[in-house]
């Protein structure tokens, strides 16, 4: 337990841009804030107020999303394959920890970590951009994008989008670990490769195409797997009323998390995680530097 | 008691090629050995089998430790130097004691901090603002500072000036070493650290070739200066290398009587080097 802990100091000591890009990309997103041109219109109904507050803390957050996406695929690629490179390897296993913790430790960093850092960037600079927003709208707090009723949904919708991410894309996150301890070189090549080749060759021995199918799903369809298809566009046309009576469209409506965890999908993905995660861990212990 | 370090039959295989071919070694406690070699000869091999860093066949054991399946255990009384250049170059000084420190029960930080006092690095520096002698004092001070049992040194000094090797070993032999530490050091360069050894073992081809105490070597080996008219009465008592320098014949003998040499011309003990040269160069006369 408390190797992790120093584990995952060194992460961020090593892997600066952890913080430096959200950083980066919320005081981005504030400057547009403050110097682009915007038009609130004056929203009357509570409703129409709250819907135009959702919209925003979604689009802030889907942004975040993306870019943690790319960045924590680069970080996985990178992570078992940088000291291995600089032979800094030979340091870090001249002390008593463990290559499991060690793998262990650089996966949580990647799949809770850094999320729970974007969920922090995406919080701070929505509640900036908001307040900037509404002063330069000229817009009454009351009725502007500042809505504790939605923040306290979106809060929820964003941890649910985290944990989700995080057990969906563990078996990707295992492919991206397994090649960051193995390649010599070239990490990103043999990242794509292998599936790339295995999806041509099905295509022209069998003329099927089952793994380029198995791998866009993968990449594609958390959302139709975690959310309830009919509400996803955050509105409440199902006229449902939450618990407090309001009016509010419901996070607790969207979400699905019976679905998702009751999915052999989300559990074939886990056990094929594990798997390589596993081998990663194997060959770890196995590889020292290149 | 049992010793440090024991193989037995140690061998290592990349595909084909056979880095460490049923390699036996016994290492003492409280000595510094040196494991000696020319370039491909298995040296890195044995040290990254002896601390855990790769998978062998054989029997080994390291501080009664399987070393590849208990090398996390092994790490806590061992530690290593291999090559200083590895730390990594976005470390920060004082950031790497904090988490030596923090992972390793066995490192007195105010040790490190002592050692590190005596030198002009500061602890808001990083490695790659460090050159590579000062690169050397912090890996010193941070291994230096591990109350371990056993220290290996792969190629220490690789890539250091005259200057901080000197410091290196000086550091090595005045604050580090005492009766209840054990040193392994591989390198090439057998000149270099021959006045510390207690111990040598040389290695070629992933075979052990020798193994023996430096006291050992004295009445072990023999080193005769001949003149040619003696040349063949000597060769006749069978010496295993044959050495021409400005005229005048060096023979090698093992486990030859001294006394008997004597009659040749002046006998010495080979140094090291020589006798690294003269097992290594293959083949007698």
């Amino acid at each position: 337990m408390n190797n992790s802990n120093w584990l995952i100091r060194r992460e961020f000591w090593e892997n600066r841009a952890i913080w430096m890009i959200p950083a980066a990309f919320g005081g981005l997103l504030l400057l547009a804030a403050l110097f682009t041109q915007v038009s609130i219109p004056r929203l009357t109904t509570t409703q129409a107020s709250e819907e135009a507050a959702a919209a925003f803390w979604v689009v802030v957050g889907g942004m975040f999303y993306l870019v943690m996406g790319v960045y924590s695929t680069w970080y996985l690629l990178d992570c078992l394959y940088t000291d291995r490179r600089d032979r800094s390897i030979l340091f870090w296993k001249s002390l008593p920890v463990s290559d499991i913790t060690t793998v262990l430790c650089k996966l949580l960093v990647a799949m809770v970590i850094i999320p729970l850092v974007y969920f922090a960037a995406a919080n701070l600079t929505a509640l900036i951009a908001a307040f900037i927003l509404s002063i330069r709208a000229r817009a009454s707090i009351g009725s502007s994008l500042w809505n504790g009723n939605v923040w306290g949904q979106v809060q929820v919708l964003w941890l649910y989008v985290i944990v989700t991410t995080a057990v969906w894309y563990l078996p990707i996150a295992g492919w991206l670990m397994l090649v960051s301890a193995w390649a010599k070189r070239a990490v990103m090549l043999w990242a794509v490769l292998p599936p790339l080749l295995l999806y041509i060759l099905e295509r022209v021995f069998f003329g099927t195409h089952m793994v380029g199918q198995i791998i866009s799903r993968r990449l594609t369809a958390l959302p139709a797997v975690s959310f309830n298809g009919s509400k996803y566009n955050w509105t409440h046309e199902g006229g449902v009323v939450d618990n407090a009576g309001s009016a509010a469209p419901s996070v607790w409506h969207l979400i699905n998390p019976s679905g998702f965890f009751t999915s052999a999908e989300t559990w074939i993905g886990v056990a094929v995680g594990i798997v390589l995660i596993v081998a990663a861990i194997q060959l770890r212990m196995r590889r020292s530097e290149i | 008691m049992a010793p440090l370090i024991e193989a037995r039959d140690l061998t290592k295989k990349y595909g084909s090629h056979v880095a460490l071919d049923r390699a036996n070694l016994k290492v003492e406690a409280g000595r510094i050995v040196g494991l000696i070699g020319p370039n491909g000869a298995g040296k890195t091999s044995a040290l990254r089998a002896i601390l855990g860093l790769t998978h062998y066949e054989g029997h080994l054991t390291v501080l009664g430790r399987e070393p590849f399946r208990e090398r996390t255990a092994l790490m806590n009384e061992c530690c290593f130097i291999a090559d200083v250049a590895v730390l990594p170059s976005w470390l920060r000084v004082d950031n790497a004691i904090d988490f030596v420190a923090g992972v390793h029960p066995r490192f007195r930080r105010d040790r490190a901090t002592a050692f590190l006092a005596k030198t002009q690095i500061t602890g808001k520096r990083r490695m790659r603002e460090l050159s590579k002698g000062m690169k050397t004092q912090v890996h010193l001070a941070l291994t230096m500072a591990i109350d371990a049992k056993l220290l290996v040194l792969d190629e220490p000094t690789l890539g250091l000036d005259i200057l901080a090797r000197r410091a290196f070993y000086d550091a090595l032999v005045n604050d580090y070493m005492d009766e209840t530490r054990t040193i392994l050091i591989t390198t090439h360069q057998v000149e270099e650290v021959e006045n510390l050894l207690t111990d040598i073992i040389f290695i070629d081809k992933g075979r052990i070739v020798l193994d023996t105490s430096l006291e050992d070597v004295a009445t072990r080996f023999t080193a005769v200066a001949v003149t040619a008219d003696r040349l063949d009465a000597a060769r006749a008592e069978k010496p295993f290398y044959e050495r021409h320098i400005l005229g005048k014949v060096v023979l090698y003998f093992e486990n030859t009587d001294a006394g008997k040499l004597e009659r040749f011309g002046e006998i010495h003990t080979p140094s090291v080097s020589d006798l690294f040269v003269a097992k290594l160069s293959g083949g007698a006369a």
